[in-house]
């Protein structure tokens, strides 16, 4: 099994440095989580020995965490399953579809993306006012599925495009319909790359700000991501509270990704191409 | 785990991922089934689309950009004080993060919506008002019995129409670290420029920095370099290259002398702050609403005006209180603001949990404001010294663009990229294009 | 979807008899674009045609609500004229450049490294996905203090004696270590997809591979690569397209400065429309970045469609 072979004597240096690149930044925001808004700009070694507690935890610890939380879950799976449903099937069609107007769309995709966020508040405000949507947690998920679909569905057609062409063919050969054949032949193996655009479209809507802040216009409506911007105000930052705050808000997402890893890791192909 | 869940529910035996079952022909249902209860739960959660710019009179709504728990007792406070006098009506205070506040209301009139009333940075009332935003004020104001005691710079009008009240003020000074000051044998502030470089030097010799100022590339820079801009002369009615090459000389020479760091580039006004209050810097050019701040340091520490000349300003900046243009209970919104920010209770809460210093002429000699020491060193400075911010020389569509240009180039003088005869032609070329009528 | 389109696909087909076949089901397969289509249509052509029209357009916030002045081309040559373009122009390509180099290569390798289940590997994949997760407000005042004057670097500097580098405040070093950071933000993302790519190779290409007495570095460099192609193409081109879209690291770290030297596009066009609020303005230079963009989105056209004659 190929997971099971030694990549050589470059990888281990190479995990080692991702180790020390990733780790050390997440070190220090545990650390500064423990600090009063005082220690956080200690010199020298009072950077790392210091006496810490957990003001800066308890004190973002309440129930209106809970409710941004709630609110974080629902945007968030509400834009995955959106965008999912509709840019799945779409990321098979370009696929699987050649042509001028394929080209073009494919082309469409990557200028979409290129329309800054804060530009697209103002035009979808409009929107939304004129279609009740204002206020309301299905307006920030059809912004953030907008935001997302184009990057969902060039990121999908890599992957359809590795699913073997002779599948589909013997299964149409079987009498299979397309419908059916991209169920049942074509999903399954390219799963690996939809769980993996999955996550990412979660994870992406999780810290989306900017819709949230702007489209909810009631008290007690922020998902987490606008609570984690609170901690820096016109007054001053507090950074204990923020990185306290970065590291509750993230919990969420390590257990979604522990719960998914399983997944995510083995990557089996069905063994259907034999 | 929920996908394992369905792995079973499925009634699957083989062992592959939880994922895969659930994209497979049953596992589609499931999944439709899912999304379709998704959106289902997702407009029970919404709100009905009145939105809440909606002032029946069972509620108004304010907005504002002030979360720190202690800072937003002013806004529970003035919450309080308006339920209490209409007790059918309820306060909806909605926070706003600062950097979000302008963009919001402008995308909400855009399409036609906004609250009752906003509570914003006074010196962007001109874009605001501009934008359509807020509502006029001048027939509630005109009989308001306590208008008089509103001094000029707090009033902020566009088109000639009244926009926006302060109900405070907030302005910069030198905050001093009176400890490190007897450590290095300085019995007082510094009142003059000279001074203030000995002083600097002193602090240099014996290994601390003499000062903090802002150098982030924006309108903060613009608003700690004003005073020291006119200090060389210079005002917006009458600039001139001579007084803006002086007062860049004088900046870059804090940071070639290493008084000041070049990092000043990267702070807007709360890193700066925060390490004065690490005890290794003399000077803090910082505002009032620090006090809160200030009360956590481990040393001694006051405030003195900044060694200026008399030809030396400072901003008198400060929250500005307005009606939303959109809003269905403007009256209501009037009473809010008159028996809250305005109200000289409310006044005193903002002195309290924020440091802003009263507005109100009749606020002056109050007890609150004589018996703090910072308070008092703030305040004593707005008479003689305050300047209106923005300045009125600047046309109300190029403020923006004139902070911004000063800012940069400011930036640029700490930072070291413009000589400051570069940047003075810089500002100057900006500025006669900009300051047209 | 044009009849004339159609019939050139069928054309191409080489089995004569399941031709009509072939043709109704790469009609019926387009179906499949549709609902995309339409929430696209929606929710997200209609702000573009927005930016168009505020680009050549005399929009701020006084004229926001009403009907805006057509001025031409204006707002684009006000943004030349002022000077800052060639700067902010320059330091794109910069900042995009090393963001997209640093940004594949650290993911390509990232993902050969971790496509085993060697220890440590989930922890570490751990790790770099909670930091992707991170909003940029967290990662980049992490990074600011990090490479302050106090910070990490220039502590373990002032160690050796060395006097403290302004990583953030150098107007020469400044974009670099911006756009560093970005990178390091991007990997992980690039990372996971690369990695679920190089999962999908067929376990039996490595065996065969192993059989002839590959080395480590040939199986990277003739199966892997080779397999990872169409990713490594949509990966340049969505870390190109974040590239070009950056800036909140930048607003964080160093909001442009000192001065401008960090001052990309994307940077330049919030400045302009929402701290200057001339929408006019800023909606020009996105379309400056749109139309680089699109030179990329040509390229990439192409070479689809050249991917699809080789099939």
């Amino acid at each position: 099994m190929t997971n099971k072979r030694k990549s050589g004597k470059v990888a281990p240096v190479v995990r080692g440095l991702l180790f020390v690149a990733y780790g050390v930044p997440i070190i220090w925001i545990v650390i500064t989580s423990l600090k009063t808004s005082g220690q956080v700009f200690n010199t020298g070694w009072g950077m790392i020995f210091f006496s810490p507690n957990i003001t800066a935890y308890t004190k973002n610890l309440h129930g209106a965490l809970l409710q941004a939380g709630l609110q974080s879950i629902i945007i968030a799976t509400g834009t995955c399953v959106l965008v999912l449903l509709i840019a799945v099937p779409a990321g098979y069609g370009l696929a699987r579809t050649t042509g001028r107007i394929p080209t073009i769309a494919l082309g469409a995709l990557i200028i979409l993306q290129m329309v800054p966020q804060t530009a697209t508040v103002i035009p979808l405000f409009q929107v939304f006012g004129s279609w009740g949507l204002l206020d309301n947690t299905l307006g920030v998920v059809i912004a953030d599925t907008a935001l997302l679909t184009p990057f969902a569905v060039l990121l999908l057609r890599p992957f359809f495009r590795g699913v073997p062409i002779a599948l589909e063919e013997s299964g149409a050969i079987d009498g299979a319909s397309v419908w059916r054949i991209f169920r049942s032949i074509v999903l399954p193996i390219a799963r690996n790359g939809v769980a993996t655009t999955a996550t990412l479209i979660f994870l992406i809507s999780w810290g989306e700000f900017l819709y949230a802040v702007n489209f909810f216009l009631s008290p007690g409506r922020y998902p987490l991501s606008a609570v984690l911007a609170q901690q820096i105000t016109a007054f001053g930052i507090d950074w204990p509270g923020l990185m306290a705050l970065a590291v509750i808000t993230s919990i969420p997402i390590l257990v979604l990704f522990v719960a998914t890893y399983k997944q995510l890791r083995d990557g089996l192909t069905l063994g259907a191409v034999k | 785990m929920w996908f394992k869940e369905e792995h079973h529910l499925l009634g699957v035996t083989r062992t592959s991922s939880g994922l895969a079952r659930i994209l497979s022909r049953k596992g589609r249902v499931a999944l439709a089934a899912i999304a379709a209860a998704s959106l289902l739960i997702l407009s029970a959660c919404s709100t009905t689309s009145a939105p809440s710019s909606s002032a029946t009179p069972s509620q108004i709504t304010v907005w504002h950009y002030t979360i720190d728990p202690i800072q937003a007792k002013v806004i529970t406070a003035a919450a309080a004080a308006f339920e209490k006098t209409h007790p059918h009506t309820k306060v909806n205070s909605v926070y706003v993060p600062y950097d979000q506040l302008q963009s919001k209301l402008i995308a909400a009139a855009a399409a036609q919506q906004g609250p009752d009333v906003v509570l914003f940075n006074g010196g962007d009332a001109n874009t605001l008002a501009a934008a359509g935003t807020l509502a006029p004020l001048d027939k509630y104001w005109s009989a308001y019995k306590d208008k008089s005691q509103f001094p000029d710079s707090t009033l902020h009008y566009y088109n000639n129409k009244l926009y926006a009240v302060q109900g405070v003020v907030d302005l910069v000074a030198l905050w001093y670290n009176q400890d490190l000051m007897k450590k290095l044998g300085i019995a007082a502030p510094p009142t003059t420029i000279d001074e203030f470089d000995a002083d600097m030097a002193k602090a240099k010799v014996a290994g601390y920095k003499g000062l903090t100022v802002t150098g982030l590339p924006n309108d903060q820079s613009e608003w700690q370099a004003y005073p020291w801009l006119t200090h060389a002369g210079f005002s917006y009615e009458k600039p001139t290259v001579a007084s803006l090459t002086s007062a860049f000389t004088t900046a870059q020479s804090w940071v070639n002398n290493g008084y000041l760091s070049k990092e000043a580039v990267t702070w807007d006004q709360t890193l700066p702050f925060q390490q004065f209050l690490t005890g290794n810097v003399l000077f803090a050019e910082n505002g009032d609403w620090q006090a809160g701040a200030a009360k956590g340091a481990k040393f001694k520490y006051g405030v003195a005006p900044l060694p200026l000349s008399t030809d030396g300003k400072l901003y008198l900046g400060g929250t500005g209180n307005a009606i939303g243009a959109f809003s269905k209970a403007p009256q209501l919104a009037w009473e809010y603001i008159e028996s809250g920010t305005l109200s000289k209770s409310g006044e005193i809460s903002a002195l309290e949990n924020i440091g802003s210093i009263p507005a109100r002429l009749d606020m002056v000699k109050d007890p609150t404001v004589t018996s703090s020491a910072i308070t008092q060193g703030f305040a004593s400075l707005i008479g003689p010294n305050g300047a209106k911010y923005p300045s009125a020389a600047i046309p109300p569509k190029n403020v923006a663009g004139v902070q911004l240009l000063v800012g940069q180039t400011w930036s640029a003088v700490l930072g070291g990229q413009l000589t400051p005869k570069d940047a003075a032609d810089k500002v100057m070329s900006g500025l006669n294009t900009l300051l047209k009528k | 979807m044009t009849s004339r389109t159609m019939k050139k696909v069928g054309r191409r087909d080489s089995s004569a008899p399941s031709a009509p076949r072939k043709r109704t089901r790469r009609q019926i397969r387009f179906v499949f674009v549709i609902p995309a289509t339409l929430f696209i249509a929606i929710f997200s052509v209609y702000p573009l045609i927005q930016l168009l029209r505020m680009s050549v357009s005399d929009v701020t916030p006084a004229t926001l609500g009403s009907n805006w002045d057509f001025v031409g081309f204006s707002n684009f040559s006000k943004g030349f004229a002022e000077g800052t373009l060639g700067t902010v122009l320059s330091n794109t390509l910069v900042f995009v450049g090393i963001v997209t180099v640093l940004g594949l290569i650290g993911g390509l390798a990232a993902a050969i490294s971790l496509r085993g289940s060697a220890r440590g590997t989930g922890l570490l994949l751990g790790l770099m996905v909670f930091i992707w997760a991170l909003p940029p407000v967290v990662n980049g005042s992490v990074w600011k203090f990090l490479l302050g004057n106090t910070g990490l670097f220039n502590s373990m500097l002032g160690l050796s004696g060395a006097s403290p580098i302004g990583y953030l405040y150098n107007q020469h070093l400044a974009i670099f270590s911006v756009a560093i950071v970005n990178s390091w933000a991007v990997v992980p993302f690039n990372a996971l997809v690369f990695r679920a790519a190089i999962l999908n190779i067929d376990p039996e290409i490595f065996e065969a591979a192993q059989l002839d007495g590959a080395r480590p570095f040939q199986e990277i460099r003739y199966v892997i690569m080779a397999a990872v192609r169409p990713t490594t193409l949509v990966l340049t081109v969505l870390t190109v397209v974040y590239g070009f879209r950056s800036f909140d690291f930048i607003y964080v770290m160093t909001y442009g400065g000192p001065g401008t030297v960090t001052t990309t596009l994307p940077f330049l066009s919030y400045v302009e429309a929402f701290v200057r609020y001339d929408f006019g303005l800023g909606s020009a230079t996105a379309v400056i970045t749109v139309v680089l963009v699109i030179v990329l989105a040509m390229v990439y056209a192409r070479s689809v469609r050249r991917e699809e004659r080789e099939l």
